[in-house]
């Protein structure tokens, strides 16, 4: 596994999420593009460049970009309606809930710009709640990469099925975990690294934290398991309850608010079938700041230390609970 | 261009049919608008049984024009329209809001013939423009769309960021209807948000606009003949109908008590029997709803 390898490269998400649009713009006639006024930042502007005749411009005006993508579904085509994910999920909500997720009608939404990472443009940007949002959303299907490669697989995962997907795209350079041929399958997760006495569960970003988190504990003689659940919705509830088990106690991590978000997915889960110590890293029902990235992340307590220190903690608790 | 006699016959009945199932549908399902379905009674006979090229027994033809109900409380007429083109039996109108029958506001996976799902107000439009978008895309010349929006409706910000849209990428397969019948759910139009003057901020935003009696058949069926034929290319187009909430039913019209509201079978009778005798159908007066239900014992019940 690559993960246990020293870091190769780093791709630019955004980067990737242009490249993954025009390969599937060349693998379906049907894809269409549509952009708020954002292109050039959320890179979208690469597919504008190589299907121009594919690619809508609706101006800044978020509620009619989602009601033209359910007309454009209805019509027969596959559109990516592509802005920041605030103004999707805050802005455009009744429409991706009424006009695409009810009829269960074929877009596949990019939100851009999630969590901390928003080049300082601050709390209105930085957008915390759209996996609680967007999964709480019947038909919809949630999803949020660890790298490149992760994110293109998720891609193609959205084009290949029927309805309607949100995926989220985190405006930071992630350094590589999964190799060009990874695959990507809708409610399934993937262990990263093996471990007896804490499991990690990371989303999107984190993962690579969570990773480091994990070096951190091996370091002081603990073994943690490492998993990457990137389909949020569906989620993987065998592998995340057989790992807790597994393992007695577990940390969630997610670059979003813990509030309704992933941390709270996994403790679904494990609350119904196998309850134990467990703590959440994301931010804390607070807003999100301008600032640096690095200043940010440990601010809202999210470093790969504060999770070493929440596996510890979990650690703690399961023992006190045997003992 | 002319009405038959026989034609215009047809047309005052689907009017009537609408108008007579509405009331049969909110009675019997306990919950509906009459009305705003009464409004757009003779709009949809006049699009369904004149205007609009669509296949029943293929609803999916590619070649069909399309119509987006986006003032969607308007269901109960949509659905007795769609029935009496033959999408489904007439009888099936009466599992409206039922539990797993027709919504009460559009579900076009419930329903035959509904090209989109709707509910919140303002929303329709854009969907219809995406609709009209994908058209031209797919390169048919002939279908259009059309998208019934209510007058208060057009407080909602999201329609003119349509429109502006419609008018930015020359939507002329496009065809706005809007059910100009002057009353919302609480008040009236001018009280409420005043939306005047309306042809013209229709104009400012690139639309052509025609103006019409949304009651007058022929002068409908006109409008819509000159929208979809005689005026120029390159613009979207916006039929303004100037209607009567309610009208059929005098306690209904221009009434906003009747905006939401359910009839009891004695009242929905007595509207059944006065829209008969005023379509000199008085042997169709009587409904099918039969004796008053006893309430459900639910908390309290509904």
């Amino acid at each position: 596994m690559a993960a246990n390898e020293a870091v190769r490269s780093a791709v630019e998400m955004r980067d990737a999420f242009g490249q993954g649009l025009v390969e599937l713009g060349r693998q379906y006639p049907k894809m269409i593009t549509l952009d708020a006024d954002l292109h050039t930042s959320s890179k979208a502007t690469m597919f504008k460049k190589a299907y121009p005749e594919r690619f809508i411009q609706v101006g800044i005006a978020e509620q009619n970009l989602f009601g033209i993508s359910a007309g454009l579904a209805l019509s027969g085509f596959m559109p990516f309606p592509s802005t920041f994910a605030v103004f999707a999920t805050r802005r455009a909500l009744d429409q991706i809930a009424i006009s695409i997720c009810f009829p269960n009608l074929n877009v596949k939404i990019p939100g851009s710009y999630v969590g901390l990472p928003t080049s300082r443009a601050g709390a209105s940007h930085n957008c915390i709640e759209d996996i609680a949002v967007m999964r709480a959303l019947p038909n919809m299907r949630v999803a949020d990469p660890a790298d490149a490669a992760d994110l293109r697989a998720i891609m193609r995962a959205a084009a290949e099925v029927q309805g309607p997907v949100y995926f989220r795209i985190a405006r930071l350079t992630m350094p590589t975990i999964f190799g060009a041929d990874h695959k990507f399958e809708w409610g399934k997760g993937v262990v990263l690294r093996e471990g007896r006495d804490v499991t990690l569960f990371g989303t999107g970003i984190m993962t690579t934290f969570c990773i480091k988190a994990a070096d951190l504990l091996a370091a002081d003689g603990i073994a943690a398991e490492v998993v990457h659940l990137a389909s949020i919705k569906p989620i993987d509830r065998e592998l995340v309850a057989a790992s807790a088990a597994r393992t007695g106690c577990a940390v969630t991590a997610e670059n979003a608010t813990i509030n309704g978000g992933f941390g709270a997915a996994v403790l679904e889960v494990l609350g119904e079938e196998c309850p134990v110590p467990l703590r959440r890293i994301g931010v804390r029902d607070r807003w999100a700041d301008s600032g640096g990235i690095k200043e940010l992340f440990t601010h809202h307590g999210m470093q790969a230390e504060d999770i070493a220190g929440a596996a510890k903690s979990v650690i703690q608790a399961k023992r006190g609970a045997r003992a | 261009m002319q009405l038959t006699a026989e034609k215009l016959s047809e047309l005052e009945d689907v009017a009537f049919q609408i108008r007579r199932l509405s009331v049969e549908m909110i009675a019997w399902g306990k919950w509906g608008h009459i009305g705003g379905s009464f409004s757009m009674a003779e709009l949809l006979s006049v699009l369904y049984f004149q205007v609009m090229s669509v296949r029943p027994t293929q609803a999916d033809w590619d070649g069909r024009d399309r119509l987006v109900l986006s003032k969607a409380h308007g269901s109960p007429a949509l659905y007795a329209v769609l029935a009496l083109r033959g999408y489904y039996p007439v009888d099936e109108v009466y599992t409206y809001c039922e539990l797993g029958g027709f919504e009460g506001h559009t579900d076009m996976t419930r329903t035959p013939g509904l090209e989109a799902s709707g509910g919140p107000l303002g929303m329709g439009l854009s969907v219809a423009v995406g609709m009209a978008l994908g058209m031209r895309l797919k390169e048919n010349p002939r279908g259009r769309i059309f998208c019934i929006l209510g007058d208060g409706e057009t407080n909602e910000g999201n329609v003119w960021e349509a429109a502006m849209s419609a008018a930015h990428y020359h939507l002329d397969n496009l065809i706005a209807v809007v059910d100009y019948n002057k009353v919302m759910a609480k008040g009236y139009v001018w009280d409420e948000m005043a939306i005047e003057p309306f042809a013209d901020k229709w104009r400012a935003f690139g639309w052509d606009v025609v103006e019409v009696d949304g009651h007058d058949l022929p002068a409908l069926a006109d409008a819509f003949h000159r929208a979809r034929w005689v005026m120029p290319r390159g613009k979207p187009i916006v039929v303004i109908a100037h209607t009567v909430k309610g009208k059929g039913v005098e306690m209904a019209e221009f009434n906003y008590k009747w905006h939401t509201h359910a009839p009891d079978p004695a009242t929905a009778d007595a509207m059944i029997r006065e829209l008969a005798c005023a379509y000199g159908r008085p042997e169709q007066g009587y409904s099918k709803l039969g004796e008053p239900e006893v309430k459900e014992d639910f908390y309290g019940g509904e």
